[in-house]
């Protein structure tokens, strides 16, 4: 009798099915995520005060009168197509868009997909090594305060995750400049690479570039100039990581397998590594991705703070200067990169966790 | 008579609680036999659990105190050390989860979970532990079981997945296995296939079986000997024909007058035992159970020793009261 109800409940076949199907679904949103986007900043951006005609049209000389400016503002919208609608306006930026035409900048010319080429990697670097410091400091801190629940270790851990995560990261920026970059002097504080070097960017990834033109000199400067930035960058969100970290471990904890661990005669090492960190590692992931857009949002402050010349300082001197093309294309980047990160992360979870993909 | 695996004495477990430290286990003593299958019957709250996990040492932490010893093999198991309790447990005591879908681990493969049982008490390849694994799967019951091996416990019923848990907790032929309530979170046709794997495995890996339950039925049908808990003691102790025939303590009596039984007439109401278990940090001098005994007398405000006082040299008891009162009573109920 029993031995139809498991025939009927046989694992292979409904667990490996379902999994490519909802990966590729997963997947598919990716495209409707960023076209809303495209949308929505498209019509943020006009519905700004100031039009970036009448900044270009001003153009640094005061002795113009109000006609003349008014007539080149005039002139420069049309030649920028802004003086078309907005619908009319809106279907010519997604037809650019559609064919791989991000426009180039209203202030220099220059391409937007170059711009983004150059600035993007440089984000990326100062994102992931911030995940990394976060994700190492928040886990290692966010365990050993679990493991030890209750005692010192714990109390200690959970007041400075506490503070690290209330710290903005403009103030923990302009401290980390002055403590380790003016009194003690050890790290460097601007920007990313120093000019003596003469770094001729390929990729823009330093670490790719230094393996691709072989020049490993290039490295050591890199991280240097990466770990006060990261560092600041990746504070804040560590805090939060430990608090999850510690909260998650200790739900898995409290579970009963974790007493069919102990009762197999297991130390606890063993237990934690073999049973608790993959049961507890669920939630916390989902976090981590969530996490990466906020460090995306901090990168902008963060690069603002260290001269460093990512997506971000790209993004704010672009949307001061109202220049549509850069903004929207900077944007996009951003947004394509975050959503990159957290359909990895949902397929990593439906790998991870058996009992999704199934149904 | 066989040898004695297990020998408990004067056992205490306490827990710190707001109010004090709370006696789940006040003064067991018992001995469990090679090969037996020993019941451990009380209701909720009587220290079942808390005897069995003071033994494995699973409960033990900052806000539990255990005393007295418990002597397997010649190990105290109260006196272990962490790293003694480790090799002792799962090689030696293994224990059979009341709740086998939160037991297991939800996101590893079945046959993984068995065959680590093996390797870490066992030196054997990863690949032979796991062939192994599958063949314990077998035995205990479960179809296909190379296919089975690789499902998570999730995909399996919830009878399957107790079968994977005793396949775990035999699979190092330990001599004493508890299994906490093992039926409980099974429907009933599962519960007596259950009940008959444990069986058949007490008798092919030779191992006692301390079965804990608050079901007689249960106990009625797979023990050989029945120890009766009640506010952290044992009230009873005798084998099953003893202890359900001719009940000694009047609780007993009490639990066996409250089942409903199919033969004989069929009664208006079920007895029920008047009152209701001791459960805070304060405990009577005295017997427990006076307070709800409708037997008590002026002797019951000294503890009554577990001891023999009837005639069969197995059968002990804790009640001061002399057996022809009692069986009279028994009847009374029966009737």
């Amino acid at each position: 009798m029993t031995t139809t109800t498991v025939a009927a409940r046989q694992p292979p076949r409904r667990s490996l099915g379902g999994l490519p199907r909802m990966i590729a679904l997963r997947l598919l949103t990716i495209p409707l995520v960023l076209w809303a986007l495209a949308t929505l900043v498209f019509v943020a951006l006009r519905l700004l005060p100031g039009s970036p005609a009448t900044s270009l049209a001003g153009g640094g000389s005061t002795d113009q009168s109000a006609a003349q400016l008014t007539a080149n503002a005039a002139e420069i919208s049309a030649n920028l197509g802004l003086d078309k609608s907005l619908p009319q306006q809106y279907l010519i930026y997604l037809r650019d868009l559609v064919t791989g035409d991000f426009g180039s900048s209203y202030f220099g010319g220059n391409d937007v997909l170059g711009l983004i080429g150059n600035a993007l990697p440089a984000t990326i670097e100062l994102t992931v090594a911030a995940m990394l410091i976060a994700v190492v400091l928040g886990g290692v801190t966010g365990l050993w305060a679990a493991l030890r629940k209750d005692t010192w270790v714990d109390t200690t851990t959970r007041a400075a995750a506490t503070v690290t995560f209330s710290l903005p990261w403009f103030a923990l920026g302009v401290l980390g400049i002055v403590v380790f970059g003016v009194w003690l002097g050890w790290l460097p504080v601007i920007g990313r690479v120093p000019n003596q070097l003469s770094y001729q960017p390929l990729t823009n990834f330093v670490l790719v570039d230094a393996m691709l033109q072989d020049r490993p000199e290039l490295i050591w400067p890199w991280i240097q100039h990466l770990i006060l930035p990261a560092s600041t960058l990746a504070l804040s969100t560590a805090g939060f990581i430990t608090r999850i970290v510690r909260a998650s471990v200790l739900e898995v904890l409290g579970d009963d397998f974790v007493r069919t661990a102990q009762m197999k005669g297991l130390d606890e090492n063993q237990v934690v590594r073999r049973h608790v960190l993959r049961n507890a590692s669920l939630p916390i992931i989902t976090v981590l991705g969530l996490q990466f857009g906020t460090l995306l949002g901090g990168s902008t402050v963060t690069e603002t703070v260290f001269s460093y010349p990512g997506v971000g300082v790209l993004l704010v001197d672009a949307v001061l200067q109202r220049d549509y093309p850069v903004v929207q294309g900077a944007a996009l980047a951003i947004a394509l990169l975050f959503t990159l990160v957290n359909a990895a992360v949902d397929i990593l979870y439906l790998v991870l966790d058996p009992r999704l993909g199934e149904s | 008579m066989s040898e004695t695996v297990l020998s408990i004495r004067d056992l205490k477990v306490e827990f710190d609680v707001p109010s004090g430290r709370l006696p789940a286990v006040n003064g067991v003593s018992l001995d469990l036999r090679a090969g037996e299958l020993l019941a451990l019957v009380g209701e909720s709250g009587s220290g079942k659990s808390a005897l069995t996990m003071g033994l494995t040492g699973l409960n033990r932490g900052p806000r539990t105190h255990i005393s007295g010893t418990a002597d397997y093999r010649g190990t105290d198991l109260v006196a272990a050390s962490r790293k003694q309790l480790q090799t002792i447990r799962g090689a030696d005591i293994a224990v059979v989860f009341q709740d086998a879908l939160a037991a297991l681990n939800p996101v590893q493969r079945v046959g993984k979970q068995v065959a680590e049982m093996i390797r870490q008490h066992q030196k054997i390849s990863r690949a032979d532990a796991l062939t192994k694994a599958q063949t314990l799967l077998g035995d205990v019951g479960i179809p296909n079981p190379q296919q089975s091996a690789r499902a998570y416990p999730h995909q399996l019923s919830g009878g399957m997945r107790q079968r994977v848990m005793i396949a775990i907790a035999l699979a190092n032929d330990p001599g004493v296995l508890i299994a906490d309530e093992p039926t409980t979170a099974l429907d009933v046709t599962i519960q007596a296939q259950v009940l008959a794997l444990l069986k058949r495995m007490q008798a092919e890996h030779g191992s006692a079986i301390v079965l804990i339950t608050h079901d007689l039925g249960v106990v009625a049908e797979v023990a050989d000997r029945i120890a009766v808990m009640y506010a952290g003691r044992i009230v009873e102790v005798g084998t099953r024909d003893e202890v359900l025939n001719s009940p000694q303590h009047p609780y007993t009596i009490g639990l066996l007058n409250s089942m409903p039984r199919i033969d004989g007439p069929r009664p208006r109401r079920l007895a029920a035992i008047k009152g209701s278990p001791l459960s805070g940090v304060k405990r009577p001098d005295g017997c427990a159970f006076a307070a709800r005994c409708e037997f008590v007398h002026d002797a019951c405000a000294e503890r009554p020793e577990l001891a023999q006082r009837t005639a069969e040299p197995d059968h002990l008891d804790a009640c001061f009261l002399p057996a022809e009162a009692k069986s009279a009573a028994l009847r009374a109920g029966a009737a």
